[in-house]
């Protein structure tokens, strides 16, 4: 029963949301337009940068959460300028080398003063003027068999605006993707060279794809940074490839398909995780080799996807960029 | 050369360096405070930098090791792209994975395997382990090669597809290996080895004799691509597939050995990788695998001397950077170096322009 309530508390946690949000903007760059952008963590490390640095420096809310959006937009720009009119897998390993030089360039000892370094910035550093907004009581809320703090960290106040920003971009998604604009994304990711013969600029088109989606990304990240802290080392490939996974688990170039991923990925994570403390002794396989024997499932899930049913739970195979 | 690159992509590529530099610069100087980190970081690079041109050989030096063992590593990944178009991303995975097994072959201590309750110590020397743990690479290539890409280029699996399902087999690997050998570096050797002084380099026995066997290695697959049958066979196959296959190359038995080649050297070179740096995290190879990409592409993805050319370069260019930036950038200097080829010459120094999408 524990287990039970633990898989439903991580369902519906804030962390889960800001994945989902992230995936969502992949979902932008992927499942619409065909994009292979390996580099989603670096958006959303970005967006958290931005976010917490400009609150540091004693910026109110509002300016903080656009620094860090317009952040992630000028790095989508910077990418896409040179990158997008080469084949897809060279925007693969540019869009990972330059989230890993984001990442680097985080933790170089360096930047000390303004990221933290490698230990990264504090949450009680950022976190005050956004749990200050916080209706809700300073205290622990009970609803039922779920418990957490009002305002602090990963509160029911921060549940509320992470799940209701990703239904905002879930539906701005739902909107984009079926007005003519999205129409011809979709053109792009099937046939470039069709749409170019029709007098559509590709590029701008999936320049503007690529901003939109790296935007949402660093929303993810911001919101993920409300609920942890910001942590470069969190934000690195594995981050990405979990992304991966749990976009193409939900289904690609759905609505619903990055929400019902991330809620899947993150609950079946903690299930197995449970289920593998409860059932199997310790001497065979220690706490802390749950972990990576956990990932290594992720990994084999990945793989199995990708082959047998590329189109997730809800996705349609023709909807499909490979 | 210069008559092939494009002037607008040069322009291009021009400005977004220089946004970036200008951008890095200002973010520098933006954490005001951050003096005094950097008046500490001078004052270990004057202090260092006492023998002045000294430093910058010895970087040279340590750049070269470096590059000559990213060839080892990288050479596959470029033969495996060259014949079969796959970006592999598992491929430092196999790095780790060579020197983890010769780890598990050479050391005193008790080892175990993954869900297995009993431990044992398998302790032979390391002139015995290495060799076949670099064998038992090899066979992982050639199972690899068995179960899981031979039968995706069967059912005609599309590029992207097996791109993707190559980051899922590095995310299984990499966390199987770290739940097998757990997350703290083992070192394959634990004696110290004495580093001498010639001239302003100073070098230690191992490095040395690592250095031979890499480039011995290195010499090994260019005689193998050069002068004989199979060799030949693979540069056909890489060149066109479809030709190879109709003048009678049995196209998929050359990817098999190619496969096996591949994780072969990978392993040889995670061992050196892993004496030079006295030893070896699970995720070491994980690290590596940008600058192998780095590499390869900059030399011409799929161009088998491309990868040497460009690991010398990646490494040379690594190690020089750090007498004046930050030692812990110098994995992102190489990077940036990757992303201005790209813009540049999206087909490398030694590949051929068709290449580009």
């Amino acid at each position: 029963m524990d287990i039970l309530f633990d898989v439903l508390r991580t369902a519906i946690a804030p962390s889960t949301a800001a994945f989902a949000l992230a995936a969502i903007g992949l979902n932008f760059h992927f499942g619409l337009t065909g994009l292979l952008n390996m580099g989603q963590a670096g958006f959303m490390l970005l967006g958290m940068y931005g976010f917490a640095i400009s609150i540091q420096q004693g910026w109110p809310i509002w300016l903080a959460v656009i620094v860090g959006l317009v952040a992630a937009a000028l790095f989508a720009l910077l990418l896409g300028w040179p990158t997008l009119k080469l084949r897809g897998d060279y925007l693969a390993i540019v869009t990972i080398a330059a989230a890993e030089m984001v990442r680097f360039l985080g933790r170089s000892q360096s930047l000390k003063d303004l990221t933290g370094a490698s230990s990264g910035i504090r949450g009680s550093d950022y976190k005050a003027p956004f749990e200050e907004l916080s209706p809700f009581p300073d205290s622990i809320v009970e609803i039922g068999p779920f418990s957490m703090h009002g305002s602090r960290s990963s509160s029911w106040w921060l549940t509320l605006v992470t799940w209701a920003l990703v239904f905002v971009c879930a539906g701005l998604f739902w909107r984009l993707a079926n007005s003519p604009w999205g129409r011809v994304l979709k053109g792009v990711r099937e046939d470039e060279d069709a749409v170019r013969s029709l007098g559509k600029n590709v590029y701008s088109y999936k320049m503007q794809a690529l901003i939109i989606g790296g935007v949402i990304g660093a929303l993810g990240g911001i919101t993920w940074s409300l609920g942890n802290s910001v942590q470069p080392d969190s934000m690195g490939r594995p981050t990405t490839f979990w992304l991966w996974t749990l976009l193409l688990l939900g289904g690609a170039a759905t609505v619903f398909g990055p929400l019902l991923g991330s809620i899947l990925f993150w609950s079946s994570l903690t299930l197995v995780k449970s289920l593998a403390s409860a059932f199997i002794p310790s001497d065979v396989l220690a706490p802390t080799e749950l972990e990576p024997f956990s990932l290594v499932l992720v990994g084999v899930t990945l793989m199995l996807l990708v082959v047998f049913r590329p189109q997730g739970v809800l996705g349609n195979k023709k909807e499909l960029a490979f | 050369m210069l008559a092939t690159l494009d002037r607008r992509a040069l322009l291009r590529a021009a400005l977004v360096f220089l946004i970036a530099a200008v951008g890095i610069t200002a973010v520098l100087t933006m954490g005001g405070a951050a003096e005094a980190a950097t008046a500490e970081t001078e004052a270990v690079t004057t202090t260092a930098s006492s023998g002045g041109t000294n430093l910058l050989i010895q970087n040279l030096f340590n750049g070269i090791v470096f590059g000559l063992l990213l060839a080892l590593a990288s050479v596959g990944l470029s033969l495996i792209y060259g014949t079969t178009g796959l970006s592999n991303f598992a491929h430092g995975e196999m790095v780790t994975f060579g020197a983890m097994i010769t780890y598990f072959l050479a050391t005193p201590q008790e080892v175990s395997f993954p869900l297995l309750p009993f431990s044992f110590s398998v302790n032979w020397p390391f002139w015995l382990a290495a060799p076949v743990g670099i064998a038992i690479a090899t066979g992982f290539g050639w199972i690899q090669d068995k179960i899981i890409w031979s039968q995706l280029r069967r059912r005609r699996v599309a590029m992207v597809q097996q791109m993707i399902v190559s980051i899922g087999l590095s995310l299984a690997l990499v966390n199987f290996i770290q739940w097998w050998m757990g997350g703290r570096p083992v070192r394959l050797v634990t004696s110290i080895d004495p580093r001498n002084q010639y001239g302003p380099i100073s070098v230690g026995n191992v490095t040395l004799i690592s250095m031979a066997i890499a480039i011995a290695a290195i010499l090994g697959v260019a005689f193998f691509l050069q002068r004989t049958r199979l060799g030949r066979a693979t540069r056909a196959v890489s060149d066109n597939p479809a030709l190879a296959s109709a003048s009678g190359i049995k196209v998929n038995s050359i990817i098999r050995i190619v496969w096996m080649m591949a994780a072969g050297l990978a392993a040889l070179g995670g061992i050196l990788l892993a004496l030079y740096q006295q030893g070896i995290g699970f995720d070491d190879g994980t690290k590596l695998l940008m600058m192998m990409f780095a590499a390869v592409t900059l030399g011409g993805l799929g161009h088998p001397y491309g990868a040497l050319v460009g690991s010398l370069i990646i490494g040379i260019v690594a190690e020089v950077s750090t007498v004046w930036l930050p030692p812990d950038l110098k994995f992102a200097t190489a990077l940036g170096i990757l992303i201005i080829v790209l813009l540049v010459r999206p087909q490398g120094i030694l590949g051929k322009p068709e290449r580009v999408g």
